[in-house]
């Protein structure tokens, strides 16, 4: 484990009965990297973030963030999820900084930071909305600033755009990489989408199930900042090919 | 709220009592009904006013036993609701007694509170409370069993203990099935107001003073005592309606009042 490494899992897993869900994994995640998780459903990646966030114990193993264990712990990382879970009696504002009411009193200093966030990332006009008057795209932005000021630097996002439309998730892929850069967060992301794992990502994980296992670590040497551009480039679709083929010959065994 | 959609609002319930009264006036007039079985409607109204001296402390009465029986049956029925929902032990311990208190007529109800209580405020005020805590009960069951289980896990992850979890995500999660609860028992309090006084009077009250107008043939008394207690229940639903409307802006509007504004209003940029 070297200086750049802010979280390390060494020999975790979990098992349900008689189904691995996760078989023993070795991971390291450098800090500052967007990382990508794409597989089957039943692959492991659910479980492996619910074990990352402490909501599952691991059957063995450790997991060391920035250098503490944290099994079992929860409150270390930002989470986010495909529903955009906003409640609908607080505003965009009570919304971003939800994370510090659950802990306890909402600060001028919390209420500062949202806003800074608000603003900077186009939802500046909208703090005293509430949710119902958002569309998709708005409220899964309102759902990633709300994860962000938690000012956790391990972001785990579990294929947060994934019931948008075609259009809209393209330009929040776009506003993600900025606010990512910005930012300078860490992200384990959760996708279905080969396209949008490579367009993201820095690595891209492949997992497998029965037993839930990475089966390819894939390093995506793509110019930032990506653009549509970079969706045709052929060192993009060469990626895509090389990440399908490795799902569907797991498929096929 | 749009000009035209201000004037159906407040103009289309006007006009549907205007039409009810009138309908009633002409059956009354043409029909050539005798006084002492229909009066006409101003004769009702005339009767409460020319009385009034009489009716008003009565009212005053039935008003005390509707409001102090109804926020005793809805802080009750919150609670039950809590405990039912928090403590799994207690739906099965508790859930056949309360659909037992439900069960009992409540006009069964009334001698033996009288035996205990006696002929004052208390009994009604218990019948009120025994009619309005179980659908406040049943509501806030329903509303804290249905919030997201994924917005829980957040709470979860995000490292909130129990009690927060409780008091920032499932108590507000509950408020509107709460309000239907307490619309609902808004309704039936009034209701259970009289019986009690019919059932557990000895001297004077609303009820009473409607049944002995009625032995007398005085149809103005009995129609007119019958609008006191309807208003009393109009007027008390209206009010629970009010505070509905103020506790759940997030219902109505996009954005919060001005004073529950935690950020300051920012201005388009031009």
């Amino acid at each position: 484990m070297n200086n750049s490494t802010l979280l390390d899992l060494r020999g975790v897993s979990k098992t349900f009965g008689t189904t691995t869900a996760l078989s023993p994994m070795d991971l390291e995640i450098e800090r500052g990297s967007f990382v990508s998780i794409v597989g089957p459903s039943g692959c492991g990646k659910s479980t492996l973030f619910n074990v990352l966030s402490g909501l599952l114990r691991p059957d063995d193993g450790t997991i060391t963030l920035e250098g503490n264990n944290v099994i079992g712990a929860t409150g270390h990382v930002g989470y986010m999820l495909q529903k955009d879970l906003l409640v609908p009696w607080r505003t965009v504002l009570g919304n971003i900084t939800l994370g510090a009411r659950l802990k306890g009193k909402v600060t001028p200093e919390n209420r500062e930071l949202a806003t800074g966030f608000a603003e900077k990332y186009g939802l500046g006009e909208f703090l005293n909305h509430y949710p119902s008057a958002l569309s998709g795209g708005m409220r899964q932005r309102v759902a990633l600033m709300r994860t962000l000021a938690t000012n956790h630097q391990l972001l785990l996002l579990d294929e947060p755009f994934g019931a948008l439309d075609a259009q809209t998730r393209f330009e929040m892929q776009q506003w993600l990489l900025q606010v990512w850069r910005d930012t300078e967060r860490t992200v384990l992301f959760i996708t279905h989408d080969v396209d949008e794992a490579v367009f993201l990502s820095d690595r891209v994980l492949v997992m497998s199930p029965r037993p839930g296992r990475v089966v390819d670590d894939l390093r995506v040497d793509l110019p930032r900042p990506r653009t549509l551009d970079t969706l045709v480039s052929p060192a993009f679709t060469e990626l895509k090919a090389r990440v399908l083929h490795q799902l569907h010959r797991e498929r096929a065994v | 709220m749009t000009k035209k959609k201000l004037l159906v609002n407040i103009f289309g319930p006007i006009l549907s009592v205007v039409v009810l009264i009138s309908i009633w006036q002409s059956i009354v007039v043409w029909g050539h009904i005798a006084s002492y079985i229909a009066p006409k409607p101003l004769d009702a109204v005339r009767s409460v006013t020319s009385n009034w001296s009489t009716l008003a402390p009565l009212t005053w009465w039935t008003i005390k036993e509707t409001v102090y029986g109804y926020l005793a049956g809805a802080l009750l029925g919150a609670f039950l609701g809590v405990i039912l929902s928090k403590i799994p032990l207690m739906q099965r311990v508790l859930y056949p007694l309360l659909i037992l208190t439900q069960a009992i007529p409540i006009i069964a109800l009334a001698p033996p509170l009288v035996m205990i209580l006696g002929f004052g405020v208390m009994p009604k005020v218990v019948i009120v409370a025994w009619i309005v805590f179980f659908p406040v009960t049943v509501s806030v069951l329903d509303g804290l069993n249905h919030v997201d289980k994924d917005l829980l896990t957040l709470a979860k992850v995000f490292g909130a203990n129990p009690l927060r979890r409780f008091v920032v995500l499932e108590m507000p999660a509950a408020v509107t099935q709460l309000f239907s609860g307490l619309k609902i028992g808004a309704t039936y309090a009034v209701t259970g107001a009289i019986i009690g006084e019919l059932a557990a009077s000895s001297g004077s009250s609303l009820a009473l003073y409607q049944r002995s107008a009625s032995g007398a043939l005085d149809a103005a008394g009995v129609y007119g005592t019958t609008l006191i207690m309807t208003a009393i229940g109009i007027v008390w639903f209206l009010l629970v309606v009010g505070v509905e409307f103020l506790a759940t802006p997030w219902q109505r509007r996009s954005t919060a009042r001005r004073w529950r504004r935690g950020a300051k209003p920012v201005l388009p940029n031009n």
